[in-house]
């Protein structure tokens, strides 16, 4: 066979999804090389389409989640929009979507209509609560979902508030866990045939991140309460984020790495000191283990002297680098793990890399962010046989939307 | 025949240990993949010592590694080291989480590893990758949070940052792992070859930032992101509400401010002109978390949910984990699930987040005892006889401890 452009290459992608967990899952798919069939409502499309930071009417957001994608921009509340989505539906490998439960029932598209039409297809719906059980009807975003599954809670100082990440990690974990479970769904289609329906949603993947504190708390019943800390871990330690000569150092020193921290601070006497001997100790000690730390941190010269000696002891630490900082540092440079990309309208920026990096294959960088509409004429000629005057004519009835430069 | 579950045929040699690796294979193994825990010898997997621990059993070690085969193994030994190259040759996929470079020091770098099998796919998590100036450094995941610009973004503004206190970098990169894996097992299937993954916490935690890095650039450096407490510094009202028992959290966009005014019977704030847009909201953000605040006052936060329930207002309860632990909707649909496990007893722990309409059923799956696999794994797969495990497990080669009275061990499928 010829050689495919990247992995996924070959597989087709009918892409219903808006704002950010399932765009986030075909964001991925492109860049391995699948082709995406981005399906806008009409008339205005993806609300992200306005979402900042804008230039000209272009938004960066969308750009980066969208780019390689094909827009059709139609009203799948029209008799004619609807069967073109069914008729392209018989096209496509998979179908995604993250409307809130039912709503893809209601517009005639739900997994039933769906198997029929295409039995191989794999469909996939993203929710914040999930497709059935008492919250599935409720409203949700990334957040919401975060307070729901208990991580909220464990952000921030014991005695304020709990403290809000400003990012919506659970909007992207969410979208690569569908991805996998797309992936996975096809694998198994490869081997045994037939389609499936998934249902992924933000509470799950956020719930799923727990490692210690359901077990710990289940299995000690009740006797170890999780509970946020502030800037240092309630569990083990020292592991928080220290006071130092400049700004704040992340150290880790866990178990076999407290030894050579004292020696790194010159205080090989704490090594013994039954106060810190193992990690219960230096959790009753906490507040003197931190003090001692951050004494000695405050005795270097800078920050940067201070990294120099912990990692030339072995010592997990780092900078707490802001966005600004980390998108220059070398290292996120060297692996393009921030890359600069160049969109046809809004020009040069720079966004997050390509997480997924396989030995036979180069991200493509060329790929770019279509337009509203911009795939109409060409999706239809292709898949349909739709001639050029009648997909004007649809334009012309508002089935289908298109935004020209 | 219909299959146990998705992954039923495959099999994967995993050399990962703690969280991040574990997480994929785990995931694996709840989709019927055969998955081959290698402990190296002579403890095995350091998180076998994690709280919490009851009958010499750590709940920490059972969540992660339900459903594998451990053989515990000394791979220093040349023996151990050949035993191992056995096992590659019947392996799809090989995952390992050690330092970048350490793999290839015990003889088993992807050059070795696809000679030994072409069509193998081996996929390397570490914190940083493997190339650039930090990919030498230890790392864990907060390491890695506080270099992705992620850990500056949590907290108030003029305090130190806050990290989470739970592993989402870890468990992160290893769902990230888990479908580059599926990608390059898609292509295998289609071509027959192999290939070699590099995933890393780094690059996981960077892929989440999904406004800042773009904001930051687009506007060359005018939106600074920062971190802004309990409420969000781009839109509003959006965040941390206090209400008289705990914390509501919600997000108003543009459509549901109207709803927010009318469930606080403040209908007089909708046509309110330094309300009326998200960037005039935005601008006055001390004045409406005022008003919301003292409108919440007067109320129980499970009343207060209700009333913005029903307004259709997105909004949370800020729930502790054993609250989220008791909810109905977590308890009905098994985001939270009992687990029992032939050592440590029952134990809850998370759900399987990937739902398959064709296998609804989670399987069967116990934690495995150190080296408890040694001699069915060794003798279906590399060649060696139940005897010659026994000598090797005299010599230390390999290692397994011993299932107390009473357990029995996991038939093989």
């Amino acid at each position: 066979m010829m050689q495919p452009k990247h992995v996924l290459d070959g597989y087709r992608v009918l892409d219903i999804t808006q704002y950010l967990a399932g765009p986030a899952a075909t964001n991925l798919m492109v860049q391995m090389g699948a082709e995406v069939i981005k399906l806008e409502i009409g008339p205005h499309g993806e609300p992200v389409r306005n979402f900042p930071f804008c230039r000209d009417g272009r938004s960066g957001y969308f750009i980066q989640q969208n780019r390689g994608k094909k827009s059709l921009c139609l009203d799948p509340k029209t008799p004619e929009g609807l069967d073109i989505i069914k008729q392209l539906l018989k096209h496509c490998d998979v179908f995604i979507e993250n409307f809130a439960p039912g709503v893809v029932g209601r517009l005639g598209l739900g997994w039933d209509v769906v198997r029929e039409i295409n039995p191989d297809i794999i469909m996939c719906s993203i929710s914040a609560f999930g497709q059935e059980g008492p919250l599935a009807a409720h409203p949700g975003f990334d957040y919401i979902a975060q307070a729901y599954a208990a991580v909220s809670d464990l952000i921030g100082e014991p005695d304020r508030a709990p403290s809000m990440p400003m990012l919506a990690f659970g909007d992207v974990g969410t979208g690569v866990h569908a991805l996998t479970a797309i992936g996975y769904a096809l694998l198994e289609r490869a081997r045994d045939g037939g389609g499936q329906w998934l249902d992924i949603s933000l509470l799950d993947s956020y719930f799923h991140y727990h490692e210690v504190s359901v077990q710990a708390y289940s299995a000690s019943g009740g006797k170890v309460q999780p509970h946020r800390s502030g800037s240092h871990h309630y569990a083990v330690g020292p592991s928080g984020i220290f006071k130092a000569k400049e700004g704040h150092l992340m150290i880790l020193a866990l178990l076999h790495q407290w030894s050579p921290l004292c020696r790194a601070m010159g205080r090989e006497d704490l090594i013994a000191d039954p106060k810190f001997v193992d990690n219960d100790a230096r959790m009753v000690n906490r507040e003197e283990m931190i003090a001692i730390i951050e004494g000695w941190l405050q005795t270097l010269p800078s920050d940067a002297a201070a990294l120099a000696i912990l990692e030339g002891a072995r010592i997990p630490c780092a900078p707490i680098l802001s966005v600004p900082q980390a998108m220059a540092h070398p290292h996120m440079i060297e692996r393009r793990t921030v890359r600069e990309i160049d969109d046809r309208l809004l020009g040069k920026f720079k966004i997050p890399g390509m997480p997924l990096r396989f030995s036979k294959y180069e991200v493509d960088e060329n790929i770019q962010a279509p337009l509203l509409g911009e795939h109409n004429a060409e999706i239809l000629q292709r898949f349909l046989k739709y001639p050029p005057e009648q997909v004007r004519d649809l334009e012309n009835r508002k089935v289908l939307f298109s935004k020209p430069v | 025949m219909q299959p146990k579950h998705m992954m039923e045929g495959y099999r994967i040699l995993d050399f990962t240990q703690f969280l991040a690796g574990p997480t994929t294979t785990r995931l694996l193994a709840e989709m019927g993949a055969e998955v081959i825990k290698v402990e190296l010898a002579p403890a095995g997997d350091p998180t076998h010592q994690l709280p919490h621990r009851r009958a010499g059993r750590s709940g920490y070690y059972i969540q992660q590694n339900r459903g594998k085969k451990s053989v515990c193994v000394d791979i220093r030994n040349p023996k151990g080291l050949a035993l191992i190259k056995e096992l590659i040759k019947s392996c799809d996929v090989l995952l390992e989480n050690f330092s970048p470079g350490a793999i290839a020091r015990l003889g088993l770098g992807w050059e070795v590893a696809r000679q030994i099998n072409p069509e193998l796919i081996m996929c390397s998590i570490s914190a940083f990758g493997q190339t650039g100036p930090l990919s030498e450094l230890p790392g864990f995941d907060y390491i890695a949070m506080a270099v992705s610009g992620v850990m500056d973004m949590i907290g108030d503004p003029d305090q130190p940052p806050y990290f989470p206190m739970l592993g989402i970098g870890d468990v992160s990169a290893g769902v990230h792992a888990l479908a580059a894996i599926n990608a390059a097992l898609l292509y295998r299937y289609k071509t027959g070859r192999g290939q070699y993954i590099d995933i890393s916490l780094l690059d996981s935690y960077f892929h989440s930032h999904e406004i800042n890095v773009q904001a930051y650039s687009g506007s060359k450096g005018k939106i600074v992101p920062r971190r802004s407490g309990h409420h969000h510094y781009a839109a509003a009202p959006l965040g941390l509400f206090k209400c008289r028992d705990g914390y509501l959290f919600m997000v108003v966009m543009a459509r549901q401010w109207v709803p927010l005014c009318k469930a606080m019977g403040r209908d007089d704030l909708v046509d309110n002109p330094n309300y009326d847009t998200n960037a005039k909201r935005v601008q006055n953000r001390l004045e409406i978390v005022a008003i919301i605040e003292d409108w919440l006052r007067n109320y129980d936060r499970d009343d207060a949910l209700r009333l913005l329930q029903d307004m259709h207002v997105p909004v949370a309860p800020v729930l502790s984990v054993p609250e989220a632990m008791e909810h109905p909707h977590l308890i009905e649909r098994e985001v939270v699930r009992t687990i029992h496990d032939r050592g440590y007893g029952e134990l809850q722990i998370p759900g399987i987040p990937l739902r398959f309409s064709d296998f609804p059923e989670p399987l069967d799956l116990q934690a495995p005892y150190l080296g408890e696999h040694n001699r069915e794994v060794f003798s279906q797969f590399a060649g060696v006889t139940i005897a010659e495990v026994a000598a090797l497990e005299a010599e230390g080669v390999l290692v397994s401890e011993p299932l107390p009275a009473g357990v029995a061990t996991v038939a093989s499928a």
